[in-house]
């Protein structure tokens, strides 16, 4: 709650953020000169290329968040890198568009079965496929995990305790909000911290979440989104038109596509699109992975690699290794321990909205505008561990008459709450679910285009999650109310995933360890939101950039004991 | 929602959406303009099951006369032709397009039971009303082998999808429409572009088609 600054730390937050906002950028440039580069767009033309017979140092499978952070840091330390990528190189000039119902090209929309007593939608809702992965469509939040998501099950005896702590992926997360820019003002939470760019204008949802909370003594803030405030390199401004979640056409919103692809590819990489990756290449014995199959143009081919990163995110990562079973592994790549594709998680995310007597109009400016993470931890007098956030979201007209549909109006009543839209602020909550063995990814008996077997996701909530949905809502509703709402709106929903292929400290606790590496193939790697053991309850984003960013570096600098790479060069 | 004859074009477009035409970026207006368009002639729906989807649409979506022309069954079923789905179904569901197969042979079964052998397309608007708020108080319970309450969530999602995308709903709603490489600037409660215009008027009270 709101309370006068202890007094002498006052000055922290002013000084810090002074220092950030005032720091040269030069080494941001010379790790990554992405935003200093010609537009991807012209840069692919001249984009090296491999030969399937060319035994690269690393071929990484999916160029999203995880995969693109990753290629970019090992092709910038001088590492042969193949990086591919199911869907579309993407040229957002040409290719999307500031429409809702035309921009469903940017999901993956293959075929998917979703199962569970709480099954979870896919495809829009929390995958995406092309370059730039899911990001390219993600609302843009990139708030830090908190210190104790790194130990809630000794800290709150729920969850799962990492192999690394918050110290570890610090330095990470500063340098990657350097480069992507966050914006956004100093954060209060967690490990306090300032931001790179300014806290960005606010529009009517916003302004309804700050004035609410002021009235409760909640503390809020304005972002942190990964939206350049003022010119970042090359890129523009956000022009506040509202279509984050159709891909920024503007560039002022950050995805690998233009804050990590432009330097890779300068770098020598090649990302190579349109080809979907069907099984990781064992040796006879099933000890190293020899490179990726994949489908590209209707051929089956294989990029041979000394060592191979999956980053498909944490349907597809579970899926190709579970397809990928061979000698040594009857069961599945890396799934000695049956732990591949299980402790996937999703965050509980009930949106609640309120109607105002003013005009809102939500749909101007970013959706992703004020958050508050005052009820993150958690709190010894409620009846459940661990917490939730709150943030503005703001659906455009189809997933708001979704929203409305929900709550069963249909027919005229439909309709004139649909045209009241102007009149309507949104907030949406992420709750902490906890990770469950049974809320898992596995193959389904019905196969896709290419003949491969599809993801079933299995999803079910237990009582702590069920108490988190409730907490938040009352807690919107309040927030809402504050501001002046008069009738009030709340649908279940799921936002973001991540887990599937955790990390641990053994094999018997996970699939990778905390350098990312598979226990049982010392050249495979999982580099993506499939290794978070819990989720705490921030957008996922930038701690899945952070930790593949970490992976990378001690990879390069030979502090991943045994680095395959270099054994099987010494061969 | 068909035949529409007679009806002017909703606005005189000097505000809203469409008064921001000569604004938009050409792909982004390609996308939406051929919204406006001809379309193709119906290639998925059998004439039986498009007798039952047009009403079962225009009850959903509260169709009325002086509504403006916005095509909603052509744009489903083109969309099922194509087979673009969401990217997910429920495991006690078949895939969209049987799904919706399956949902309007058991909406004209339902109404045979209970109306004497007519189909859902041959009752009267009451009884297709009722009939809408049986199989949504259904619930989770089975309807023909199907949850009911998926049912009714796959009609809702492909209706809203189809309305909503076109910009003489976003008209009728007040939302603004493409705004690349225009953007916005006046930000905040109570603003309005100088071209933004507020909702539609609610239409006096008249029975929906
Ligand atoms: C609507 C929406 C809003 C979101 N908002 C936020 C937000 O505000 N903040 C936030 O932090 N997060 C947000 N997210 C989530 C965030 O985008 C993801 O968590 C993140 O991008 C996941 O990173 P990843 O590297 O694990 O996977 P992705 O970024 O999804 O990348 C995976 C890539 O792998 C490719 N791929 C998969 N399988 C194969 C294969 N077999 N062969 C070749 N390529 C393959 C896919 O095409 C995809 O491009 C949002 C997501 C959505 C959908
Ligand atoms: S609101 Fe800003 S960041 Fe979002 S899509 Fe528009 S220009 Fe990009």
């Amino acid at each position: 709650m709101e309370g006068p600054m202890s007094g002498k730390r006052w000055w922290r937050p002013a000084t810090g953020t002074l220092r950030e906002t005032l720091r040269p950028q030069g080494d941001v440039r010379a790790r990554n000169a992405s935003a200093w580069l010609p537009h991807v767009t012209r840069l692919r033309s001249d984009m090296r290329r491999f030969e399937d017979d060319d035994e690269v140092d690393m071929v990484v499978v999916g160029c999203g968040a995880g995969g693109a952070t990753f290629t970019q840091r090992l092709a910038h330390a001088g590492w042969r890198v193949v990086c591919l990528e199911a869907g579309p190189f993407w040229d957002p000039e040409h290719d999307w568009v500031s429409d809702e119902a035309g921009s469903r090209h940017l999901y993956w929309n293959e075929p998917r079965v979703i199962g569970g007593s709480h099954p979870v939608p896919l495809g829009a809702n929390n995958s995406g496929r092309g370059v730039g992965g899911s990001m390219v469509h993600f609302a843009g939040y990139t708030p830090r995990f908190h210190p104790s998501d790194f130990r809630t099950r000794s800290q709150d005896g729920v969850g799962a305790d990492w192999p690394i702590r918050y110290e570890q992926l610090r330095p990470y997360y500063e340098r990657l909000e350097r480069e992507l820019p966050v914006a956004g003002q100093y954060w209060p939470w967690g490990d306090p911290h300032p931001h790179p760019h300014a806290p960005h204008p606010v529009g009517g949802n916003g302004e309804v979440m700050l004035e609410g909370c002021a009235r409760l003594g909640i503390r809020a803030r304005v972002g942190p989104v990964a939206i350049a405030n003022g010119r970042f390199g090359n890129r523009p401004h956000c022009i506040y038109r509202g279509f984050c979640l159709q891909g920024c056409k503007v560039d002022a919103k950050a995805s690998p596509l233009i804050t990590h692809v432009p330097d890779a590819i300068t770098h020598g990489a090649e990302i190579r699109d349109g080809a979907m990756a069907t099984r990781v290449v064992m040796d006879a014995a099933g000890r190293r992975a020899t490179g990726v199959a994949y489908v590209r143009e209707g051929r089956e081919r294989v990029q041979r690699a000394r060592a191979v990163a999956v980053a498909g995110y944490s349907i597809e990562t579970p899926r190709l290794l579970l397809n990928s079973a061979g000698p040594g592994h009857p069961h599945g790549l890396a799934n000695g321990h049956d732990l591949v594709g299980r402790y996937v998680m999703v965050q509980g995310a009930p949106q609640t909205a309120g109607r105002f007597p003013d005009e809102i109009r939500m749909y101007k400016a970013p959706p992703p505008e004020v958050s508050s993470e005052e009820f993150y931890e958690t709190d010894p007098a409620k009846p459940y561990r661990r917490g939730f956030s709150i943030q503005t979201v703001s659906p455009l007209p189809i997933t708001w008459a979704e929203h409305v549909a929900a709550q069963g109006h249909w027919g005229a009543d439909l309709r004139s709450r649909m045209r009241d839209y102007v009149h309507w602020a949104t907030l949406g909550a992420l709750c902490e679910f906890l990770p469950q063995p049974d809320n898992r990814v596995t193959l389904a008996d019905e196969t896709d285009r290419l003949g491969l077997p599809v993801a079933r996701f299995d999803h079910s909530q237990c009582a702590n999650d069920d108490m988190l949905m409730e907490a938040a809502q009352k807690v919107m509703e309040d927030i809402l109310r504050a501001a002046g709402a008069g009738e009030l709106m709340t649908i279940g929903r799921y936002a973001h995933l991540v887990g599937g292929c955790r990390m641990g400290r053994n094999p018997e606790e996970g699939v990778v360890d905390s350098d990312l590496r598979t226990f049982a193939v010392p050249n495979l790697f999982i580099t993506d939101g499939s290794v978070l053991p819990t989720q705490g309850s921030a957008n996922p984003a930038l701690t899945i950039m952070a930790l593949a960013d970490r992976a990378a570096d001690r990879l390069v600098h030979g502090r991943v004991p045994e680095a395959p790479a270099r054994k099987a060069a010494r061969r | 929602m068909t035949a529409r004859r007679g009806r002017a074009e909703p606005s005189s477009a000097k505000k809203g959406p469409l008064s921001q035409i000569p604004t938009w970026d050409a792909a982004t207006g390609g996308v939406v303009l051929a919204r406006l368009g001809p379309r193709p002639p119906l290639s998925f729906f059998t004439p039986a099951e498009e007798a039952a989807a047009g009403p079962l649409l225009d009850l959903l979506l509260a169709r009325r006369h002086d509504d403006p022309p916005i095509p909603v069954l052509p744009v489903i079923d083109a969309r099922l032709a194509a087979r673009e789905f969401e990217g997910w179904r429920f495991a006690d569901m078949p895939e969209d397009d049987e799904a919706w197969r399956r949902s309007l042979a058991a909406l004209d079964e339902e109404t045979k039971v209970r109306h004497d052998g007519r189909t859902f397309g041959q009752v009267t608007h009451g009884d297709r009303h009722r009939l809408l708020r049986h199989i949504q108080d259904l619930g989770s319970h089975d309807w023909y082998g199907m949850p009911a309450g998926h049912v009714w969530t796959l009609w809702s999602r492909y209706a809203c999808t189809a309305y909503y995308a076109h910009p003489y709903a976003w008209e009728e709603i007040g939302f603004g429409g493409p705004a690349y490489p225009r953007g916005y600037l006046r930000l905040g409660r109570g603003t309005r572009e100088p071209w933004e215009s507020p909702p539609a008027e609610e239409p006096a009270t008249e029975t929906d088609c």
